[in-house]
């Protein structure tokens, strides 16, 4: 058996039982812990799926969207809609899930957004109290209670690393989270590809520079801005979709995600939009750790404190690019 | 003239701007208030009245229960089985068939809706006793919030029922306690698991007083037993991310897992416990705050096999139970189910109906010492079975049962008492012998006595 003494201190409960475990719990921890991190990849694939819409409209349109985690919740209940009503399966709703908060944020953008661009403390207020609507509107249709999303059955189940000598698994990680991964860097590929290799894309980033400037060179601005907040407003959709089965579903669930998304997007850095990739990898497998050795509360509260000293020497995050003064 | 011109125009432009900007304050602060207003708004409403009541003629009780905020999930289900209750009282029907509103005088609610916030949950408790005078209030669900109104209640000696299965340790004079104390629910439940799934047991629940008084108890319990407690783990309160906590419920391999998890991390917990591929067989979920409820809105595959202790379950075989269910469901929908705690808010409506009926029909009026004396000792056939409220504590006689979830979401009854257990408010596993006694007429004096002795386990007689 290895000797991994190093990280045995941090079962601390298992102290209590040392008698008998004692020789054996070094080994144990060693996967165990190693099973923790790579379950902290499952808490990445959320934290960037969710916060990838989010570094569309504030990294990309600098929009402070309080709705953001509304979004997510709305795109949960296009899911649970689909599922009721047509017996679709969850992968068939996601499209549905991100065309109708794209609508939704669309119609947002026409009514509220653009009549505040420019006017951060405004918006952040306008979009707050969109929240609450939108949460009041879901909840009067839908009602407060729990609602219920089938997850697809073929993706149950758990990949199995290593097996006990008993076969019982020691480190694996579920299809399940697998899946939101793969979602969730599928949808960050699609979004790289949009903006840096489209002439839409071109044009986007172009009215994030300098708006002025790509006006005159004859984009249509406000069409622009329109379809990048539907977009990443759509994102948030298929976030709300994809993680609705793993979760619960219930009209105050966004606001859960939006702290968790903001975290990401300003640990990150909004100008790379690579950076949200980086944002909930350091968050997610930090709180993974943490909380492993710790409990919960407490890794979510270190993170949090983290975050805001980052912010405090780093106010651009982790990956910016060099700008001329 | 330029000088008299320029500044209209300078007052107008930037009183234009400054519109736009406070307008569009505005906007967003009223639509904000708007949406809150649900937090103090306060509706009356006579359900099932023909409007013929005059203003003599209708007793006022509050009912104070969340629709909005986190809780309402909960709450919301209680306000309708309270609605339902209050509903067949004022029309005759249910258990209250061939009468007529308590002694004739009907009961008008003054709905309020304290948004999940504990600080309104004590606002809300003023206005009704000292604004809205009501004679008594049905409300609240988490321990939080009935701490927060307790003082309340006890300054201005007001009446609260309360519903829900808590913690123990607390005996107010001001307090009807419905739910399940520790031993209706706690006392049975461990020995059980203890018995059939084995001696180690993982404690979880959300992070505040009831899981953590909860947990408490229950592992005072199991210890008592010769078990132990291998891992003790909280989530912060919605918490819907349970990768960690499942990771070291698989690194302790315990026999069984106590869930003190409440809202929305119920059915996020026990998705993920399947989906991290634990079987029921391998490690059972025994948890106090999972109901029919939870068990629809995860899908009942995530629970089946696991177990839940309760008072009352949808599936309790009893007359009274099946028509508790069809009329609530005639009144809600089809695709609802009834739990534990929509019972006990359901039957605590009826021992304030009959305590009421009791007082009008002796000629008094209802004062909470009235209402309070008439309260003790009242009996009712609920749907869980025959319960009482005990006149010595204001807790209530109630069943214990412990369900098996099965795949149609509904639990297959594997432990049931005879009859009612009587309650004890303080837990004996950590306050031996402590006993709960208001004197008759109640005083209000400090109600605790000592004995020092075990206490024993006595049933109701039926």
């Amino acid at each position: 058996m290895l000797d991994f003494g190093l990280i045995q201190a941090h079962t601390l409960y298992l102290a209590q039982d040392a008698t008998a475990t004692a020789e054996a719990s070094g080994g144990i921890d060693f996967y165990s812990f190693v099973n923790q991190l790579l379950n902290g990849i499952g808490i990445v694939g959320v934290l960037l799926l969710t916060g990838l819409g989010l570094a569309i409209t504030f990294g990309v349109m600098r929009i402070i969207n309080l709705a953001h985690g509304e979004f997510i919740m709305l795109g949960a209940y296009v899911t649970f809609l689909m599922q009721s009503a047509f017996q679709m399966d969850l992968l068939l709703t996601i499209p549905f899930a991100f065309l109708g908060t794209a609508l939704v944020g669309a119609v947002t953008e026409l009514t509220v957004i653009r009549r505040l661009y420019g006017r951060p403390l405004e918006t952040l207020l306008a979009t707050w109290g969109l929240s609450i609507v939108i949460q009041g509107v879901v909840k009067l249709i839908f009602s407060a209670q729990l609602k219920y999303v089938k997850s697809p059955p073929y993706i149950s189940g758990n990949l199995l690393l290593m097996t006990r000598q008993d076969g019982t698994p020691l480190i694996s990680i579920s299809y399940y989270r697998l899946f939101i991964i793969a979602i969730a860097l599928l949808m960050l590929g699609i979004t790289l590809y949009l903006l840096y290799k489209t002439p839409l894309g071109r044009q986007v980033r172009a009215v994030a520079q300098n708006r002025d400037m790509a006006k005159c060179l004859g984009v249509n601005t406000s069409l622009i801005d329109l379809l990048t907040f539907a977009y990443g407003c759509g994102l948030a959709g298929i976030a709300g979709a994809v993680i609705s089965s793993l979760k619960s579903v219930s009209p105050p669930m966004g606001q859960d995600y939006l702290v968790d998304a903001w975290m990401v997007v300003v640990t990150g850095g909004v100008d790379k939009l690579i950076g949200v990739l980086a944002g909930s990898f350091l968050i997610g497998e930090s709180n993974a750790a943490i909380a492993y050795v710790l409990n919960d509360p407490v890794a979510r509260v270190i993170v949090l404190a983290a975050v805001i000293v980052l912010i405090r020497y780093r106010p651009e995050g982790l990956f910016t690019v060099q700008k001329r003064a | 003239m330029v000088e008299s011109r320029s500044p209209r125009i300078r007052f107008g432009s930037i009183g234009r701007r400054k519109f736009i900007k406070y307008g569009s304050l505005a906007v967003g602060a009223g639509v904000i208030s708007a949406c809150t207003r649900g937090g103090d708004t306060t509706t009356s409403a006579v359900t099932g009245s023909s409007g013929s009541a005059a203003s003599g003629d209708v007793v006022k009780v509050g009912v104070m229960y969340s629709t909005t905020g986190t809780i309402a999930i909960v709450e919301k289900s209680l306000q309708d089985a309270t609605f339902l209750a209050v509903e067949q009282i004022n029309q005759g029907t249910g258990p209250w068939q061939g009468k007529q509103g308590v002694a004739g005088k009907q009961i008008e609610m003054v709905v309020v809706n304290p948004d999940s916030n504990w600080d309104l949950y004590n606002q809300m408790a003023k206005r009704l006793i000292n604004e809205d005078q009501v004679s008594c209030v049905l409300g609240c669900y988490t321990s939080a919030s009935r701490k927060s109104v307790l003082p309340v209640f006890e300054e201005n000696d007001a009446i609260l029922y309360y519903p829900v299965y808590y913690e123990g340790n607390e005996c107010s004079s001001n307090v009807f306690y419905t739910g399940a104390a520790p031993n209706q629910q706690i006392t049975d439940s461990i020995p059980y698991c203890y018995e059939n799934f084995g001696p180690k047991g993982f404690f979880i629940g959300s992070d505040y007083i009831y899981p953590k008084e909860s947990n408490r108890i229950a592992k005072a319990e199991l210890e008592a037993q010769g078990g132990q407690v291998v891992g003790d783990e909280y989530a912060a309160l919605g918490t819907t991310e349970f990768i960690t906590i499942i990771n070291k419920i698989k690194q302790a391999q315990p026999d069984f897992v106590l869930s003190n998890l409440v809202g929305d991390s119920i059915p996020a917990f026990y998705r993920q416990f399947k989906d991290a591929g634990i079987t029921p067989d391998q490690i059972p979920i025994m948890a106090y705050p999972t109901t029919e409820e939870e068990i629809q809105a995860m899908g009942p595959e995530y629970a089946e096999g696991h177990y839940s202790s309760f008072n009352y379950f949808q599936t309790v075989d009893t007359p009274e139970n099946k028509a508790f269910v069809e009329q609530f469901k005639a009144k809600f929908g089809d695709n609802r189910v009834t739990n534990g705690v929509m019972e006990a808010a359901y039957l605590q409506t009826f021992f304030m109906a009959q305590a009421m009926e009791q007082i009008l029909e002796a000629g008094e009026e209802i004062t909470t010492s009235t209402l309070r004396e008439a309260t003790r000792g009242q009996e009712f056939n609920a749907p869980q079975g025959k319960v009482k409220i005990d006149p010595d504590n204001y807790h209530t006689y109630l069943y214990s049962r412990i369900g098996r979830w099965q795949a149609d979401g509904q639990a297959e009854i594997v432990f049931a008492t005879p009859s009612a257990v009587k309650p004890i408010p303080w837990s004996q596993a950590l306050y031996k012998g402590r006993l709960c006694v208001h004197p008759t007429p109640d005083d209000r004096s400090d109600p605790t006595q000592e004995t020092g002795n075990e206490l024993p386990v006595e049933y109701l007689e039926s």
